[in-house]
């Protein structure tokens, strides 16, 4: 009965207009973000620029984060994550002299008008340079090549540098680029040749090219994925209700348990399927330069990826759109995902390079490298996975329960308005 | 003009409540989620352009739910009062709403500190929160689906915080980040092409 209803739940998301365009931005997301994508080559001794990656340098990290409290004690604003939100402080009198003083101790600049200067001279030395180099146009586009940095005070000591960092964040309410987690993550040093290709071999050793390249896609689908799910399940939740079928409906013979599952089971599937069919062209692309590279590339990677990491997503937010029509027969279930996904979008801001993917439903990695980063923060990305997919399917199970319910004419709401129906004549 | 009071009361009581406390809502958590003193211009347009202006896609939308069930749409275009003109008295009545709350959401800002150009600010967000909610409306009276109602705009939010002006050139919702404003013209131009074929779309064939 199970997989009868199922199928035929398949073909009814397969009429659907919502589902159709919910396949169209699937797709309009993929080739705006990856169709053009192009794989990474192996990099050549000689090449002007190797990338750059996270220097674990305390005199570089000083030098980053104290340029970056310059130019926010410069602009008095300063951007901060205090709950996973960005936030943007500004700070009273009291506050920002604080500020000051700590910046005039790590830095010896002594006022804004001094380190408004330190800051044009520092622009001003990169555009020159970039100048020599003939890249202008590129800088115009990119903006300078280097973050800011400012020079410590020559006394400072790095342990004096973390209290003062310390402090700073704390005045800020926590979560700003001075807290121990962040500043650590803030230098970044241009990588060498010999490094470039130590990173390329893990891309397709480690990675077996197609596991970054997964990663990138996963990362680029389930930002969609993250709210588009929950149109399809308010649509089918309130189909019958608006075709007047849900009286009908409750009196067949078959289990609460059984229309529902069919009903999750086929939108998570046919959601699937689409995401399942785009990650054939990164394969592609995958697989016709590991051939030419002589790479051994993972086949079924994408699928692990779209399976371990988008689906959790589809899972869930689905499961809250079948749950709260299911118990307020609106689309109510539109509004509260929204929200969510804001949230979990704005939330994640500044975190994208992978390897931090705390409890977000939308797990960012927004490279095909940083392999390393993946691993480590593998075990929390899994239990954030787990977490949700197990979510999910309490939200099911609540579902079934609520639907029981109104089988049993409990939490039922009439009336024609309320109740966002079709009228008989277009049952 | 008793009529159309009338016709305002009704939605007020029993349409838009639940639509404007999810408003009222959204307002009022946002000092939890960002800043809202001391802010500079920049800022202040983030706030109001990515997170203000999200009401419009609450509030205007759902302005042809009540005849959602078509009995009951035949039975409101029998009536002496056109269908259209008792859409356009609420989209009115939510339009109203949104430059209240907006006002005071606004206010709230200068009186915390935030450095801006009030008129300008207050104007542009309108014009984005109108756009938002006519495109909605729009596809809402394209499709009779509030779900897709909701969904376009949605789609076009995403694109544009995932792909900037890239792809919606002179609809970019976000422009008074960058302190542009022509954006805001063709936007208002926009709401109105959207709310006006929106309504035309939903009485399309009848004579309402």
């Amino acid at each position: 009965m199970l997989g009868h209803l199922f199928v035929k739940e398949c073909k009814q998301t397969a009429k659907s207009l919502i589902y159709w365009l919910i396949v169209l931005i699937l797709v309009f997301d993929f080739s705006s973000q990856l169709g053009d994508m192009e794989i990474d080559r192996k990099p050549e001794p000689g090449q002007e620029d190797y990338g750059s990656r996270i220097s674990n340098d305390p005199e570089l990290i000083m030098k980053s984060t104290l340029g970056e409290l310059m130019e926010e004690y410069n602009r008095e604003s300063y951007t901060t994550y205090p709950i996973g939100f960005m936030k943007t402080v500004t700070l009273d009198q009291e506050d920002d002299r604080r500020i000051g003083e700590i910046l005039e101790e790590a830095t010896g600049i002594r006022s804004r008008e001094e380190a408004e200067k330190v800051i044009e001279a520092w622009y001003t030395a990169q555009s020159e340079a970039m100048n020599r180099n003939g890249k202008r146009e590129e800088s115009m586009a990119m903006g300078p090549m280097e973050a800011l940095q400012a020079e410590p005070s020559r006394n400072l000591t790095y342990e004096r540098f973390g209290e003062l960092m310390d402090e700073a964040d704390e005045i800020l309410g926590g979560g700003s680029d001075y807290s121990k987690e962040y500043r650590e993550n803030s230098a970044r040093e241009p990588m060498t040749y010999e490094e470039a290709l130590e990173e390329y071999d893990v891309l397709t050793e480690k990675d077996r090219l197609t596991g970054g390249y997964a990663r990138l896609f996963s990362d680029y689908m389930v930002i969609f994925l993250g709210i588009l799910p929950v149109f399809l399940a308010v649509t089918r939740g309130l189909r019958d209700r608006r075709a007047m079928m849900q009286e009908l409906i409750y009196t067949r013979e078959c289990s609460s348990f059984t229309i529902m599952a069919s009903r999750y089971l086929s939108m998570v599937g046919m959601l699937t399927v689409p995401v399942l069919v785009l990650s054939l062209l990164p394969l592609s692309k995958c697989m016709s330069y590991a051939q030419t590279a002589g790479i051994q590339t993972d086949l079924l990677a994408f699928v692990k990826y779209i399976a371990g990491w988008q689906l959790p997503t589809i899972m869930m937010v689905t499961a809250v759109g079948m749950f709260l029509t299911e118990l307020t027969d609106t689309a109510v279930a539109v509004l509260v995902q929204g929200a969510w996904w804001f949230v979990t979008i704005f939330a994640s801001q500044g975190r994208i390079g992978g390897g931090n993917y705390g409890w977000n439903l939308v797990p960012r990695h927004n490279t095909e490298w940083n392999w390393q980063g993946f691993h480590d923060g593998f075990p929390q990305l899994l239990a954030n996975r787990i977490f949700y997919a197990a979510g999910a399917l309490i939200l099911v199970v609540l579902t079934i329960l609520v639907y029981e319910q109104k089988r049993k004419g409990r939490f039922r709401i009439h009336g024609k308005i309320l109740g966002n129906r079709k009228s008989k004549s277009e049952v | 003009m008793e009529r159309y009071w009338e016709i305002e009361k009704v939605n007020l009581k029993y349409n838009i409540p639940l639509h404007i406390l999810v408003s009222v809502l959204l307002l009022l958590v946002s000092p939890l989620l960002m800043g809202v003193a001391n802010l500079k211009a920049q800022d202040t347009a983030k706030v109001l352009e990515m997170y203000v202006a999200l009401i419009g896609i609450v509030l205007l939308p759902p302005v042809f739910l009540p005849e959602q069930d078509r009995n009951i749409r035949d039975l409101v275009y029998t009536k002496y009062v056109n269908g259209a003109v008792v859409y356009l008295v609420r989209i009115l009545g939510n339009g109203l709403l949104l430059v209240l709350l907006l006002g005071v959401y606004v206010g709230m800002l200068a009186h915390n500190g935030c450095e801006f150009p009030v008129g300008k600010f207050f104007l542009g967000t309108l014009a984005e929160m109108l756009f938002m909610g006519g495109l909605g409306l729009f596809f809402y009276g394209l499709c009779d689906h509030l779900v897709i109602g909701y969904m376009a705009p949605v789609v076009y939010y995403i694109t544009a915080v995932g792909s900037a002006d890239k792809f919606l050139k002179m609809f970019y919702p976000f422009s008074m980040v960058r302190d542009s404003y022509g954006e805001k013209v063709w936007l208002a131009a926009g709401a109105a092409v959207l709310i006006g074929t929106g309504v035309w779309c939903r009485c399309r064939g009848r004579n309402c």
